[in-house]
Order: C-alpha cells, then sequence, then structure tokens
C-alpha cells in the first residue's frame, strides 16, 4: 500500500515538474517576463515542493505507525502478561494465521487493531493529500510570482546533502543509545565492579529472566556470572598473539616493497598481499577452525603436548595473518611519504639501504608507523568471525596459548545468538560488552587518527 | 675490529635485514597460495554429486490413485511405497536393519526425485525404469574418496554391508556423478547432499541490493556536502571526526544497533535481508563517504575555476562538472564497500540471520541466511559432506568478491582521468 | 705529465647517463683538481647535477637510471663492480639543494656518519668529531649550547651548513654541493661561500650552481653544461673573461638560460 502511495507521490512531482517548467515559459511569452532563472528550475521548485514534504511525512508515518498503535492496543491491556508475546499473537489473529489458545483478549485486541489501522490509514491519506495540496499551492504562487528558482532549489538541494552528511552523526548516536540503554539496565542490576573486577564469566547461570524481580539471593549468585576480566584477557591475549605475527610481517613487507622490491614484484605482490584484506573474516574462521586448529592439535600431539583443538593460538594466528596487509600497506604509504632528500642525505655520507632504513626513515616514519599499528590492534579486538570459529567459548583466565580462551566479541556472539529475552541481565550483558568494546576501539581509533593525521601534516 | 670487517659486518647486517623483508614478503603471498588451495581442494568436489541408478517399477497400484492419472493426481500422489519396494530391490537384504542401511545409501528426497522423475515422463506409468537416484552424503563422499575404507567398521560411517552393495553397484556401472544443481538451486536442508546456497545466494542479493540503494545516494550527497560545501566549521569537523571513526568501528557494533534499535525498537522483521541491508548501510556508509571524498578532493581546482569563470552556479560546477569527473573513483569505491558488506558476517548473526532457513525468500522480507553466514552455519556441522559445501561456498563467496573487486580496479584505471 | 696526473682527482671519460629511454649526459670528459672548487654552470635541466651525482654513485638509487663510461677517482674506477659505494660515500661526501638535516638532534646528525662507519665509538671521540665537523661547517658558535634540539629547528642558513657539518664528519677527500644555496637567502648564502673557501685547503670541492656570480666568486675552474654536453671547461677567469665558445659566451652574459 505504501508503494503505491509513493509511486502516486512520485507521479505527482514529475507532473509538477513539467507544470512548473511549462507555466514559467508562459511567463516568458504571455507576461513577457525575464525569468530570474531558467525555466526547468521552476519545473523542480514545484516538483520538489509536491513530493519532498509529502514523502517525510510518508516516512515517518511508517517509521512509527506500528509502534504507537502497538502502544496503544497494549495500554488497554495492562493485567496481560508477557505484552510481546500478546501482542504477536493479536496479530497473527489478526492476519488470520493463529494457532494456539485464543482468549478473548485476543479478539478485543484484534478487533480494536483493526480499527485503529483503518483509522490510521484514513488519516495518513488525508494529511498526505492536504500535504500535498498545500505545499505545492504555496510553491505555485511563488513561481507564479517569478522567485529566485534556482537559488530556492540550490538551497533546498543544500539542505539535502548537508541532512546526508548529518547520517554519520546519526550513526554514531543510534550505536551510543542502542548501547547504553541496555547497559545501564545492566549496571543498575549488576555492580559496575563486578562487571570490571570479577574474574569469573559463566552468563548461563543467569537464568533469570526478568532483572527488576531479582531477588537479594538471586544476586549473590548472578554477581559472580558476570566478571569480565577473562574476557578481557582473553580479548587482549588474542590480539597480542595476532600483532606477534601481523607485526613483524606486516612492517618488514612494508619496508621491502617501498624501500627494495622492484617495480615488477610490487605490482604483483602488492596486490596479492591485499587480497588478505579482503577475504572476509568467515574465511579465516573456517580455516583456523577446520586446518590449523586441528594442525596444531597434531603436531603438538607428536610433541608430547596437550593443545586444544581450539587454542588462542590457532586463532591469533591467523587472526594475525588477516591483518598483515592492514599493516602493510599502511607502513608502505607512510614510508613512502618520507621525503626522499632524506633517503638522499643518508646515503650521501655512506650508509647501507637498511642503516638508512633502521636509522633514519623509521624514527622519521615512527608516527605513522605506530599509528597503523594502532588501528590494526583495534581491528583484532573487535575482530569477531576468526575467534567464534576458532577460538573456545569458555572463560579461562590463562596465558597458556595452547589453551582455549574467549573473547568480548564471541560472548556477544554466543549470548545473542538465536532468540533473545530483552529483559534478561545475560541480554543485558552482551550489550555492556558492546558497549567497552565500542569505547576501546573508539579511543584506539581516535589516537591513531590523530597520530596519522599529524604525521602526515609534517610532510604534506 | 678493523675497517674490512666491520665493513663485512654492515654488509652482511644488509642482506639479513633484505632477506627477512623478502621472507615477510614470501610468507604473505605463501599464505594466500595455501589458503585458495586449502578452499578449493576441499569444496571442487562440492560441485558434483553421485548418484545411484536405480530400476523403478512404476506400479499404479502402489500410488492408490483413484480416478484416472493426471499430473495434478501425480503431484498428490504419496510415492514412499513405491520408491521403497523397487529400491530395496538393489541388493537382498536379510532383515530390516539391513532394509534400513539400503535406504540410507540414497538421500531422503528419493521419493520426490522418483516423483519429479515421472511426472516428466508420465508414459512411464506401470513400466520399469532406471532413475539415477541422489547417494546419500556418505556414498557420495565415499565415492569422491574422501572417506578411508581401510579403517575399522565402527569408525566408519558406511558400514561393511553398505560398501558391499557401493562395491557391487561400482561394478554394475549405476553409480554415476552429475553436475550439482541442487547446490546452487535449494535451500539449505540438514542432509548435505541436499542443502543448497539458493536461499543465501538470494538473501545476500537482498541485503546487497537494499545495500546500496541505500548508502550509494547518501554517502555520495554526503561526501559532495563536506568536500564542496561545507563551512569549516564545528559542525563540519564533528561530521568528519564521526566519519572516520565510523569506518573504523568493529562490525559487531552495527548488529548490536541493528538488534537493539531496527529489531527491538522499530519491530522491523527478524533475519530478513531488509534489516541486514539496512544494518550494512549504515556500516558501509562511512566506508564509501571516505573515497568519494578522496575522488571529489582529486579533482582539480581549476576545473571548478573554469566553470564558475563562466558564470555557472556553485551547484552546476559541482553537478556538471565535478561530480562527473569524480564518478569512476566513487563507484570503484562504492562497490569496494558493498564487497566489504558481502563479506560481512557478525553483525547478521546478531539480527537473527542465522535462523534455519529451508525455502528460498522470494522477497527482502522473508527470513533468509546469506552466503558468509552459510558458511558460518555450515561450518558448525559435523558431516564431513557440509566441509565441502562450506568450502564451495566459500569459492563461490570469493568469486563474486574477486569479480567486484575487479570491476571497481577496471573502472578506476580505465576512466579515471589521471591530474598533474 | 707525473706531477700533473696527480694534481687531478676525479677524471671522467666518455661518460653517457641514460633514464630509461632517455639520455641525460652526452660523453663526458671532465678532469677536477685536487684541492680546488670547481664549478659546473649550465641552464637547468643540462645535466649537471646528473653529473656530481654519478662520482658518489647516488644514481644507484634511481632505478630507471643506467651509467656507462668512466669516471675514476684517484685513478680507481668508480663504477668498478668491485668497489663499495658505502666506501665511496664515506670519501665523497654530499651536500644537496635544499637543506636535509635528519629529524634528530643537532649532535645525532652530525654523529650519524661517524656511527655507521664505525668511527668515534667512544663518548669523547664522538663529542670531539662532533665539535670539529661543526666548527669546520662555522656552525659551532651558533648551536654549541643546543647541541640536543633538533636540526630541523635551525634556520635554513644553518640547516645547509649543519648538512656540509654532517658530509664533513666522515674525513671525506671531496665534497659535492648539488646548488647548496639555491634555496638560502643572500646572507645564508654569503656565509656557505665564505665556508667553502675555506673548505678547499683540506677538500676538493665541486660546486653546481646556476649562479654565475658564485661560480665567479668560490671557483677556480668552470665548466659548462648544455643539453647534457659539456661545451667547455676552463679556469675560472678564463671561461668569464675570454671564453672560446660562443654558446659560452651567451649563457654568461645572459643571452639564454
Amino acid at each position: 500500500m505504501n508503494l503505491l502511495i509513493f509511486a502516486l507521490i512520485i507521479l505527482f512531482g514529475l507532473s509538477s515538474y513539467y507544470f512548473g517548467r511549462s507555466e514559467a515559459r508562459k511567463l516568458i511569452t504571455t507576461n513577457k517576463i525575464k525569468l530570474n532563472a531558467l525555466p526547468s528550475y521552476y519545473g523542480y521548485y514545484l516538483g520538489i515542493w509536491c513530493g519532498l514534504p509529502a514523502l517525510i511525512i510518508l516516512s515517518l508515518w511508517s517509521l512509527f505507525e506500528p509502534t504507537i498503535i502497538k502502544m496503544v492496543i497494549l495500554s488497554n491491556f495492562s493485567n496481560v502478561e508477557s505484552k510481546d508475546l500478546f501482542y504477536e499473537q493479536t496479530l497473527s489473529f489478526f492476519n488470520g494465521n493463529f494457532t494456539g489458545e485464543l482468549t478473548n483478549n485476543i479478539k478485543i485486541a484484534s478487533e480494536k487493531y483493526s480499527s485503529l489501522n483503518a483509522i490510521a490509514y484514513n488519516s495518513k491519506i488525508a494529511l498526505l493529500a492536504s500535504a500535498v495540496i498545500f505545499s505545492t499551492s504555496y510553491a505555485y504562487k511563488k513561481v507564479k510570482s517569478n522567485n529566485r528558482a534556482r537559488d530556492d532549489v540550490e538551497l533546498i538541494l543544500k539542505g539535502l546533502l548537508f541532512v546526508s552528511s548529518l547520517v554519520a552523526i546519526l550513526t554514531t548516536i543510534g550505536i551510543i543509545v542502542s548501547l547504553l540503554f541496555e547497559s545501564i539496565k545492566f549496571f543498575s542490576t549488576i555492580n559496575l565492579f563486578d562487571f570490571i573486577f570479577g574474574t569469573s564469566w559463566s552468563p548461563q547461570r543467569a537464568f533469570v529472566r526478568d532483572a527488576s524481580t531479582i531477588t537479594p539471593e538471586e544476586y549473590l549468585e548472578l554477581k559472580d556470572a558476570f566478571g569480565s576480566v577473562p574476557l578481557f584477557a582473553g580479548t587482549a591475549f588474542i590480539a597480542l598473539i595476532a600483532m606477534c605475527v601481523a607485526v613483524p610481517i606486516g612492517l618488514f613487507s612494508g619496508i621491502y616493497l617501498a624501500e627494495y622490491a622492484s617495480t615488477k614484484v610490487r605490482k604483483y605482490s602488492k596486490p596479492i598481499i591485499e587480497i588478505l584484506a579482503g577475504i572476509p573474516t568467515v574465511v579465516y574462521g573456517f580455516f583456523a577452525a577446520l586446518t590449523v586448529g586441528p594442525f596444531f592439535r597434531t603436531v603438538g600431539e607428536s610433541l608430547g603436548l596437550t593443545v586444544s583443538s581450539e587454542s588462542a593460538l590457532a586463532a591469533g594466528l591467523i587472526m594475525g595473518v588477516m591483518i598483515i596487509p592492514y599493516i602493510s600497506s599502511l607502513s608502505d604509504d607512510v614510508i613512502n611519504s618520507v621525503p626522499q632528500s632524506l633517503r638522499d642525505g643518508s646515503y650521501a655520507v655512506g650508509a647501507t639501504k637498511s642503516e638508512t632504513i633502521k636509522k633514519v626513515i623509521i624514527p622519521a616514519a615512527l608516527p605513522g608507523i605506530i599509528g597503523s599499528i594502532l588501528l590494526a590492534v583495534s581491528r583484532a579486538i573487535g575482530e569477531t568471525m576468526i575467534v567464534v570459529m576458532a577460538a573456545g567459548l569458555a572463560a579461562n583466565l590463562t596465558i597458556n596459548p595452547l589453551e582455549s580462551t574467549t573473547t568480548i566479541t564471541t560472548q556477544i556472539v554466543m549470548i545473542l545468538v538465536g532468540d533473545q529475552e530483552f529483559d534478561s541481565p545475560k541480554t543485558q550483558a552482551a550489550f555492556a560488552l558492546g558497549l567497552t568494546l565500542f569505547i576501546a576501539t573508539l579511543f584506539l581509533n581516535y589516537i591513531a587518527l590523530r597520530v596519522v593525521k599529524k604525521y602526515r601534516e609534517k610532510y604534506d | 675490529m678493523t675497517k674490512e670487517e666491520r665493513l663485512k659486518k654492515r654488509h652482511n647486517a644488509e642482506k639479513r635485514f633484505r632477506f627477512y623483508g623478502l621472507l615477510s614478503v614470501s610468507l604473505a603471498v605463501i599464505f594466500v597460495l595455501v589458503l585458495i588451495q586449502n578452499i578449493v581442494s576441499k569444496g571442487s568436489s562440492a560441485f558434483s554429486r553421485t548418484t545411484i541408478a536405480a530400476d523403478i517399477s512404476f506400479n499404479a497400484d502402489l500410488l492408490e490413485i483413484e480416478g484416472p492419472i493426471t499430473k495434478q493426481s501425480l503431484e498428490e500422489a504419496e510415492f514412499y511405497d513405491l520408491a521403497v519396494e523397487s529400491i530395496l530391490k538393489i541388493y537382498p537384504s536379510k532383515d530390516s536393519k539391513e532394509e534400513r542401511q539400503v535406504l540410507r545409501l540414497f538421500s531422503p528426497d528419493y521419493e520426490y526425485e522418483i516423483k519429479r522423475y515421472l511426472i516428466k515422463n508420465p508414459d512411464k506409468i506401470n513400466q520399469v525404469a532406471s532413475v539415477e537416484l541422489t547417494s546419500s552424503d556418505d556414498v557420495d563422499q565415499l565415492n569422491k574418496g574422501n572417506f578411508p575404507r581401510d579403517l575399522p567398521e565402527d569408525r566408519r560411517r558406511v558400514s561393511n554391508f553398505q560398501l558391499n552393495i557401493y562395491d557391487n553397484l561400482v561394478e554394475e556401472g549405476k553409480i554415476g556423478k552429475k553436475f550439482n544443481d541442487y547446490f546452487f538451486s535449494k535451500g539449505d536442508s540438514r542432509d548435505p547432499e541436499l542443502a543448497g546456497i539458493g536461499g543465501s545466494l538470494m538473501g545476500s542479493f537482498f541485503t546487497i541490493i537494499i545495500c546500496l540503494i541505500l548508502s550509494f545516494p547518501i554517502a555520495i550527497m554526503a561526501s559532495i556536502y563536506l568536500e564542496e560545501f561545507a563551512p569549516k566549521n564545528r559542525i563540519t569537523d564533528f561530521i568528519e571526526i564521526n566519519i572516520n571513526n565510523l569506518a573504523a568501528v568493529p562490525s559487531i557494533v552495527y548488529g548490536l544497533l541493528g538488534l537493539g534499535i531496527l529489531l527491538s525498537v522499530m519491530d522491523f522483521p527478524r533475519s530478513t535481508p531488509l534489516v541486514a541491508g539496512i544494518t550494512l548501510s549504515l556500516m558501509t556508509l562511512p566506508r564509501i563517504i571516505i573515497p568519494c571524498r578522496a575522488s571529489l578532493k582529486a579533482v582539480p581546482p581549476s576545473i571548478r575555476e573554469a566553470a564558475l569563470s563562466v558564470g555557472a552556479s556553485k551547484f552546476q560546477t559541482v553537478f556538471h562538472h565535478v561530480v562527473p569527473l569524480a564518478m569512476p573513483g566513487t563507484l570503484s569505491g562504492t562497490i569496494i564497500g558493498l564487497a566489504q558488506a558481502l563479506g560481512e558476517t557478525a553483525p547478521l548473526i546478531l539480527i537473527g540471520m542465522v535462523a534455519f532457513v529451508v525455502d528460498i525468500p522470494g522477497t527482502p522480507v522473508d527470513p533468509s541466511a546469506s552466503l558468509p553466514v552459510q558458511v558460518y552455519l555450515w561450518s558448525e556441522q559435523a558431516e564431513r559432506g557440509f566441509v565441502e559445501k562450506t568450502s564451495a561456498t566459500i569459492m563461490m563467496l570469493l568469486g563474486f568478491l574477486i569479480v567486484m573487486n575487479f570491476i571497481a580496479v577496471y573502472l578506476r584505471q580505465k576512466f579515471e582521468k589521471k591530474w598533474n | 705529465m707525473e706531477l700533473n696526473n696527480s694534481k687531478i682527482k676525479i677524471k671522467s671519460k666518455n661518460l653517457n647517463v641514460y633514464y630509461g629511454n632517455k639520455q641525460a649526459l652526452h660523453n663526458i670528459n671532465l678532469e677536477i683538481n685536487n684541492k680546488e672548487v670547481t664549478a659546473l654552470i649550465g641552464p637547468s635541466g643540462c645535466g649537471k647535477s646528473t653529473f656530481i651525482r654519478c662520482i658518489n654513485r647516488m644514481n644507484d638509487t634511481i632505478d630507471i637510471c643506467k651509467v656507462d663510461g668512466s669516471i675514476e677517482i684517484d685513478g680507481k674506477e668508480v663504477n668498478d663492480k668491485n668497489v663499495d659505494v658505502v666506501t665511496l660515500r664515506e670519501k665523497i661526501g654530499m651536500v644537496f639543494q635544499k637543506p636535509n638535516p635528519f629529524p634528530k638532534s643537532i649532535y645525532d646528525n652530525i654523529a650519524y656518519g661517524p656511527t655507521i662507519h664505525g668511527i668515534g665509538e667512544k663518548k669523547d671521540e664522538m663529542d670531539k668529531i662532533v665539535e670539529t665537523s661543526l666548527k669546520k661547517a662555522a656552525l659551532w658558535d651558533e648551536v654549541k649550547d643546543r647541541l640536543n634540539e633538533p636540526g630541523t629547528g635551525l634556520s635554513g642558513g644553518q640547516q645547509q651548513r649543519l648538512c656540509i657539518a654532517r658530509a664533513l664528519s666522515v674525513n671525506p677527500e671531496v665534497i659535492l654541493m648539488d646548488e647548496p644555496c639555491s634555496s638560502l637567502d643572500p646572507i645564508a648564502t654569503a656565509k656557505i661561500e665564505e665556508l667553502i673557501d675555506d673548505l678547499k685547503k683540506s677538500y676538493t670541492i665541486v660546486i653546481v650552481t646556476h649562479s654565475m656570480a658564485q661560480a665567479v666568486r668560490v671557483s677556480q675552474k668552470t665548466g659548462f653544461f648544455h643539453l647534457g654536453k659539456i661545451i667547455e671547461v676552463d679556469t675560472t677567469e678564463k671561461i668569464f673573461k675570454n671564453p672560446a665558445n660562443k654558446m659560452t659566451q651567451d649563457y654568461i652574459t645572459g643571452r639564454f638560460g
């Protein structure tokens, strides 16, 4: 239905474009007025005024209609248990595919729903029609009085461009709101200190469905279930292993490609290395879980070591491989932006290439290199699929790379995969973890981007 | 240390350093090759399926059709009895246990395959015809050589009895290999031999289209604003910082955003490409805006000055000259952003795209999986057949990514002007 | 003859240089005398810089650059396979068009060369080297109290003298200067010229310049390059007072270039 209305609005808009244009031309021929803009701008002007307000109203309306109707209906049934379920049942009864026990309440609610729907529909049409008529006639008057159509159209378009650029801010706000909202609920049940400093993580113990009804005894039980230290430690540990792989290989590759490689070697090996950055992480996860993990296990067994098939080592190693291109291409760029004159200065006093690189280029490029490493760390911390598939689920506090550990991202996925109950502290814990992750990566990214930017300014 | 010794040491250090660099580059390249080789060697066998030719006697009595036999009545008929009776004839079994083992050589879909055969060849009614039926995963893997035969029976998935039948069938030339059309046309299944990526392919398609529709126009408009019109002020700075940070926010956080806002507040339908597309477009936006801005920035100011000097407005300058010139870079940035979105898994898991969906989605609001999520789902399955299917899915996914990246590179190299 | 030979420090014979398919130098034959300043002049792009970059093989760092012909220093072929560029460049210092101090302290800028060559491994030895190099470059008095401050913080002229000090720190025999004053103001230029005059007592100096006045002021011998060819070489006096070649005449009188 909305689609039809949408098409109608577009149609109106288009026809008012042509109408506006011909009206403007008429102004020239019949009234002998010199127009302030090309006739087509009058068309655009009328078209935009006809379509845009209606479209905005339509999209806002469709966005909020279901929520408002739901709220109105549920406000009548304050005594019903599990409101979401009740509402689902009402909707399916209304749509005629209801199965299960039919209560009187559902019937009443369904009737209410149908009448509300009808009201909503009629008022939507009325509102849209009046919006179209009102805004079009306003614009038509303006066209008739030969307004500065081009300036007006450009002003509207500029507004549109500005609004699009605001999407970035809206997304950030959306992220923060969605994370904070659930996290605050979580921290109103679980003490922040128990979360940050607790050393045992076992959210499966949080059987309580509704956080608001927790008794003090239950809280004692819950208190120990959400200690996130093992997750932080596991995340940091796997990231550390990844960086141990990625930093030397990435840095040396970057240096080699920037300073040593012939044009031909560079031409072929650079894109091949960058393939590593384009491979979806789920593929790395699959490779780590099915090939690398079992391989380490077999090797470990033959050496007499007990290696978990979901070892931190396998996950970290593969994550490191994934990160190599981020470090290599960024440090390649950074090294290339060190001015040639510094190299010349060093060669001229008789330094070898490696001495020049170690003592002149790397110190000069250090801020950029550190920035790229920080970005890589942030990527390692936020990486999800590799650890979900290749690292363990049990929260062990360990520094043995052959054992399994778990990470923040793994736990978020494990908690939220499948159906969630939104009021349980377990679900809220995932959002609290997400908030921690967001803050940590935001911090790293911000510093890294600043460092890199400063560095760029220095040599630009 | 004499001067010569010192020099020698310095030159050795030089060689070592150079070697480390070469070693690192080689390691990275070798890893790419090993990964691809590993996936291809595991996955390429998934593109064929093993069939067993069985003589089926289409005995109309067993179909219990009342009235005339038409296409309609065949569609509704039960083929189970007919199928079982014919299939059991391929090898004599002495008890019901062995009978079950015989049936288990075939995929659970055999009755439907027989039904489809008869509907296609209605003249075969009351006759005997050889029908190629899909084998079970165990026979499939055995035939592809993925199961070692020399293990003790209790560690094998195929019993001695079944192995015997298999060998017999091979001798009679009844084991065949066919192109695995099921892999492309079917949705998910618990049986690897019947599982296909049809559903996730459509899911990914809808997701990417929605992502494109939402992110491309907004990204272009935002980059035009920021690059061409934005005044240098606090709001602009703040938007810039936001974009740069958002591009580096872990994808799972976008999943939480989708779950927390789109699903729980706005009540969008769970597990659907619609939600996936919206979530991924939020993630992709900053990743597209950055290259878009770069390509707008690369258009030299002289072009703008030329247009302005003939009296074009700022808007006309931008839309008639700058944007068309920046288009190749913009498009290639968009394609690369979409390729990243296509490979994204974590946020989709959070918005419930991990549901087991057998039906192929017809619209973006049907529950579905996507290619990378399918990889995740199947990789959790124990059967050997799913390893093969997972690897083949990865091959398809990588294939799409390669094509997209190739187009992006081509666009840039072919159409982008080099400004000096 | 024998005496004359020992006076010659650097000698190039039939030197050709190519950048890819483009020939940058054609059959350069040039002799540079020991402990004297030789100036190379000519319009920009004529190959002066390319030539001096051949002497310490700086052109090795440019992939597409190919050199054939010979350059001898003290009778030894520079382009010989057995010649180690590292020791060669230790012997031949170079100062560039734009001052290029490393982003390190003044002290470390000077100490860099000696450290990599293993000279002055003790702290007090190194201090001595830094001090003498800076004194030779006439910079010591200006920077002795701030040796630990970054070299990039100095003024342009000071930076260039720091680069000269850096070149001197490894005790070279020859110093190549590629338009060392082109980015400096007149006062800084005068200081550098004064310095060059001083240095020629102990070093052989080759200076590329596009200021003819400078060539007159500092050099004893001048070579005129045009379009990758050497047109005329003679004593500076002769070149500027009574050039043999018409083209040289035109150039020094400012008719082209």
